[in-house]
């Protein structure tokens, strides 16, 4: 059995008296890529920032690698620090040139001097393909580069779970691919990802388990060919015909 | 009067003038810093003590804060049986500082504020801390954001230095006033006093905008 790294229990979020998540469950474990795919407002980002405490649940449990994320005195930095996640918007440092967005936290966080880590943060400007754009600033790169960046930005923090919030969700279409392909060889190394995503390509081609939610819940979950091919859900099968 | 012996004399207090700016507003930066970080602070008693001291400096002109500080609080700590003075240069000092602190400790706050709120979640879920996110990502972008209106703020309180001529510090008001009460040259000393306000706040205002673009072009924290 493969190790457990992401255990959710009957998690609840609400924005006052809306109930975004209504009981979401769901383990993950080490290696896994998972897609989670739903119509907008289903909760699916809301789950997704539960899971490192961008967003405090209402009630359940997250457990991330054995440590409870939902325990009221946890570090949750020191949790942090192990969950990479990327975002729609890319949220990259403005004021930092690409390779400072890249050591900031690495040797903010004690992990590795500054010289180590520009060390590290140029070979994984290499492998996101961006060897030459280390002394530039994020503006000066295109959707597509900026959202690359973002991932060499997270990996430097080692982590062994990644969360995509959408993450070309904000790109022009022709700069799609080359964060996919990005996210396909992280998958392909072994990385553990949980992957909000409107790519059904993506989602069917690299994903070992998709995971459909619609109106706060997990309204099926299964292999690609299960959840693309054999939808069993009424939900499931109305969401898909209007997306494929 | 002539004017060879106008000039020196007000050329003089301008630098009193400048001197209490500068002090006062160094010193104003610092108190509007912390007092910033207490109103967005977790701490409710924070958020309170500085939603406090913002409504009482708002909603008090500086002139009585000028009059309660050099009159007021000496009369109230000698009462208690502490024989203290104070300088109208001090009671200028902490007036203007005090004053122009509450509206930069809310300069500060709304540049915090806007600042996109995708920044500081990154830098959390990167493991930092608040107060290290702050620090390394949200400041240093919240202070180019607020450069214009801090200048705006020092131009503000340069002038109101003028105010504190009640308290009789010799600043360059002051010293109009005193030479137009020997000499009766209204005309020539006013028109020199505005002058001399003129220029150092022009130079000012060259100063930021020189700050200003030089923080656009995103060079100048840059370390490589």
């Amino acid at each position: 059995m493969a190790k457990v790294l992401v255990n959710v229990k009957n998690l609840v979020k609400n924005f006052d008296e809306l109930e975004v998540l209504k009981d979401v469950s769901l383990t993950v474990n080490q290696g896994e890529v998972v897609s989670i795919i739903g119509p907008s407002g289903s909760g699916k980002s809301t789950f997704l920032r539960c899971l490192n405490a961008l967003e405090t649940p209402t009630s359940g449990t997250v457990e991330i690698d054995g440590n409870l994320v939902t325990k009221k005195h946890t570090n949750i930095n020191r949790i942090r620090e192990n969950i990479g996640m990327v975002f729609q918007q890319f949220n990259l440092f403005p004021h930092m040139t690409v390779l400072e967005n890249i050591t900031m936290a690495p040797v903010d966080r004690g992990h590795m001097t500054k010289s180590e880590a520009e060390k590290n943060g140029l070979s994984l400007l290499e492998r996101v393909g961006l060897s030459e754009k280390a002394d530039s600033y994020p503006k000066e790169l295109s959707g597509g580069q900026q959202q690359r960046v973002a991932i060499a930005r997270t990996l430097a923090m080692e982590p062994n779970l990644m969360l995509f919030d959408e993450p070309t969700s904000a790109l022009d279409p022709e700069m799609v691919g080359e964060v996919l392909a990005v996210m396909k060889k992280l998958a392909a190394e072994g990385m553990t990802m949980i992957v909000v995503t409107h790519e059904m390509g993506f989602a069917r081609e690299v994903s070992d388990r998709v995971i459909f939610m619609a109106g706060g819940y997990i309204v099926e979950q299964g292999t690609p060919e299960e959840i693309f091919d054999h939808p069993k859900e009424k939900r499931t099968i109305d969401f898909l015909q209007k997306v494929l | 009067m002539s004017l060879t012996d106008i000039l020196p004399r007000l050329g003089a207090s301008l630098f009193v003038t400048i001197k209490l700016a500068v002090i006062s507003l160094v010193l104003a930066t610092i108190i509007g810093m912390v007092f910033c970080l207490m109103s967005i602070s977790q701490r409710k008693v924070l958020n309170y003590i500085s939603m406090i001291y913002l409504d009482i400096i708002r909603g008090t002109p500086i002139l009585v804060q000028a009059f309660f500080i050099y009159f007021g609080v000496p009369q109230l700590i000698q009462s208690l049986g502490f024989p203290i003075r104070l300088s109208p240069d001090t009671a200028g000092i902490i007036t203007l500082t005090i004053n122009a602190g509450a509206y930069i400790s809310e300069i500060f706050r709304s540049g915090i504020e806007a600042v996109d709120r995708g920044q500081m979640e990154a830098a959390r879920s990167l493991g930092l801390p608040k107060s290290r996110a702050l620090i390394k990502v949200i400041i240093p972008q919240a202070i180019r954001i607020v450069i214009p209106s801090l200048v705006n703020q020092f131009i503000i309180s340069l002038k109101d230095t003028s105010i504190l001529s009640v308290i009789g510090i010799r600043e360059l008001t002051q010293t109009g006033k005193l030479i137009i009460a020997t000499s009766f040259e209204s005309f020539k000393t006013w028109s020199l006093v505005a002058l001399m306000y003129l220029i150092l706040i022009k130079i000012l205002s060259v100063i930021s905008k020189k700050i200003e673009r030089s923080l656009r072009n995103g060079k100048s924290s840059g370390k490589r």
